[in-house]
């Protein structure tokens, strides 16, 4: 039986002279073409032998019988076709006549395939400005960009667009290339049999694998994504989890969590993970707590203090600067952004504050770890600070 | 691109020539040969290039298809366009003159 070898076409589809020096080249190792595919072109292995390739354009993608005839006759040997490319043999001892003899007539082989090209290039380019407008506004109307990116809403649309971004540049290329081959051949300039594809071949490795890498990221993220969220009840006792525990603030062995059971999980008290390729560590957190024998500072009842986090361990330490804005924007409502203040801390890259009386907001950064805490309670802002240094320094020293 | 009545290809004026007589395909090639002295040898690609771009300008017409071979001879359009190109290079040659002279004087 004979052996089928599969090796990756060095370079663009419509690069015809590269792509007749490279089946050359094989021919000569012993692996004459047999197949060619999208993204491979398919060698039966056998005795190494020098044979010139021709490719033809048609103008249809089926070769008319009466010119492959023609093209037998005068030793070429029909062997695969690819869209509208058909690649011809011939043992280079026979010395077979050219098959373009005038680079001017050839030309005109390439008009239907320019037109072609023409054409799906004019709904392409309406989508890449679509693609673009899109992401534009995703990036430019989205209040929070980065909040997206780091928790995962915005990465797949981004790795999606890249691809039709890269899809859309390709085409174009074509379109382009085929428009130079065509004035060369005008021109009077033949097409070099024998170009080098070698530097093309290392350049398309490179680029398949990117551009694999970005597809199965884009497929498989928001699996990723679906799959590691998990919403759990947050254990009274401590939960190793580090996020500041109403406990570690109040200090008060009389305060017990009020619960709110929805299909076994206490929604008063919970916590969320979350992981994302930016933020492989995310949790969103809610505390509820009573002490029956304290009220309010106002007096108005039972004093019932919450806490709730967001917490980010982040992939790219430059995310959390502007991460720090973003959640400033989240949970402010434009009117009290400017309340939000920042202040020194000697064990914090950042901590910016926003003291309401009863309600206390934090944002807290340091190296590649974000935190931000809302506390409803009677307890100083000066407490929920430390306590989240102390939290934020166990997860950046990790 | 369609014949718009400018100067023709080389290749194009040799088949129209050869086609002044019913022909097929591979016979045309040689005789192509034949007509040029061996000067011109027309590659099979560029042959059925032209041939298919001519037939669908008109210049020629398919005679005879019985399947395995295809005749094509000139249609009066074509002849007529033949005439025009051959009075153009006439001229050619006669405005070449100068470079005859020019021999001579050497």
């Amino acid at each position: 039986m004979t052996k089928i070898v599969r090796k990756l076409r060095p370079t663009d589809y419509w690069r015809i002279g590269e792509h007749e020096s490279w089946f050359s080249d094989m021919s000569a190792k012993g692996l004459h073409l047999h197949k060619v595919g999208i993204h491979f072109a398919h060698f039966k292995k056998g005795d190494p032998k020098r044979m010139e390739y021709r490719i033809e354009v048609t103008q249809t993608k089926e070769m008319p019988y009466e010119q492959s005839s023609m093209y037998e006759v005068n030793g070429w040997d029909y062997v695969a076709s690819y869209q509208y490319f058909h690649v011809f043999s011939s043992p280079e001892e026979n010395d077979a006549l050219e098959l373009h003899t005038d680079p001017m007539e050839q030309s005109y082989t390439l008009d239907q395939l320019n037109k072609q090209l023409i054409m799906s290039f004019i709904p392409t380019a309406f989508v890449v400005l679509l693609i673009i407008g899109t992401l534009a506004a995703m990036w430019f109307l989205n209040d929070t960009p980065v909040l997206g990116l780091v928790e995962g809403q915005l990465t797949q649309q981004m790795a999606f667009s890249i691809i039709y971004l890269y899809l859309g540049y390709y085409s174009t290329r074509a379109m382009l290339s085929i428009q130079a081959l065509r004035r060369k051949l005008k021109e009077g300039k033949a097409i070099n049999h024998h170009a080098p594809w070698e530097k093309h071949l290392r350049r398309n490795k490179a680029f398949s694998f990117v551009l694999t890498i970005t597809v199965l990221i884009g497929s498989t993220l928001p699996l990723i994504q679906i799959f590691k969220s998990e919403t759990l009840t947050l254990p009274a006792d401590d939960s190793n989890l580090p996020i500041v525990r109403l406990g570690d603030i109040e200090e008060n062995s009389l305060l017990v969590q009020e619960e709110h059971y929805i299909e076994g999980i206490d929604y008063s008290n919970f916590y969320t993970f979350n992981w994302s390729l930016f933020a492989p560590m995310q949790y969103v957190t809610y505390e509820n707590g009573v002490i029956e024998n304290q009220t309010w500072l106002d007096k108005r009842g039972t004093y019932s203090p919450t806490i709730y986090t967001e917490l980010y361990h982040l992939t790219l330490k430059p995310l959390a600067k502007p991460l720090n804005s973003d959640l400033i924007k989240r949970h402010s409502f434009g009117v009290d952004r400017e309340l939000f203040v920042e202040i020194k801390h000697p064990n914090l890259d950042k901590l910016i504050i926003h003291d309401a009386g009863e309600i206390k907001q934090l944002i807290a950064s340091k190296g590649k770890a974000v935190m931000y805490i809302r506390y409803s309670g009677n307890v100083e802002v000066d407490v929920i600070i430390e306590n989240a240094a102390q939290k934020i320094n166990l997860l950046s020293e990790e | 691109m369609s014949y718009n009545g400018g100067p023709m290809t080389e290749a194009m004026y040799y088949v129209l020539l050869a086609l002044m007589r019913p022909n097929h395909g591979y016979q045309l090639m040689q005789l192509i040969t034949e007509v040029s002295n061996g000067r011109l040898k027309m590659g099979p690609g560029t042959l059925y290039g032209v041939l298919s771009r001519m037939q669908k300008d008109d210049l020629i017409v398919l005679s005879k298809d019985d399947g395995r071979r295809k005749t094509y001879e000139i249609t009066s359009e074509g002849e007529r366009a033949l005439r025009i190109e051959y009075e153009r290079l006439k001229s050619l040659i006669i405005d070449s003159a100068l470079l005859e002279e020019g021999e001579k004087h050497d």
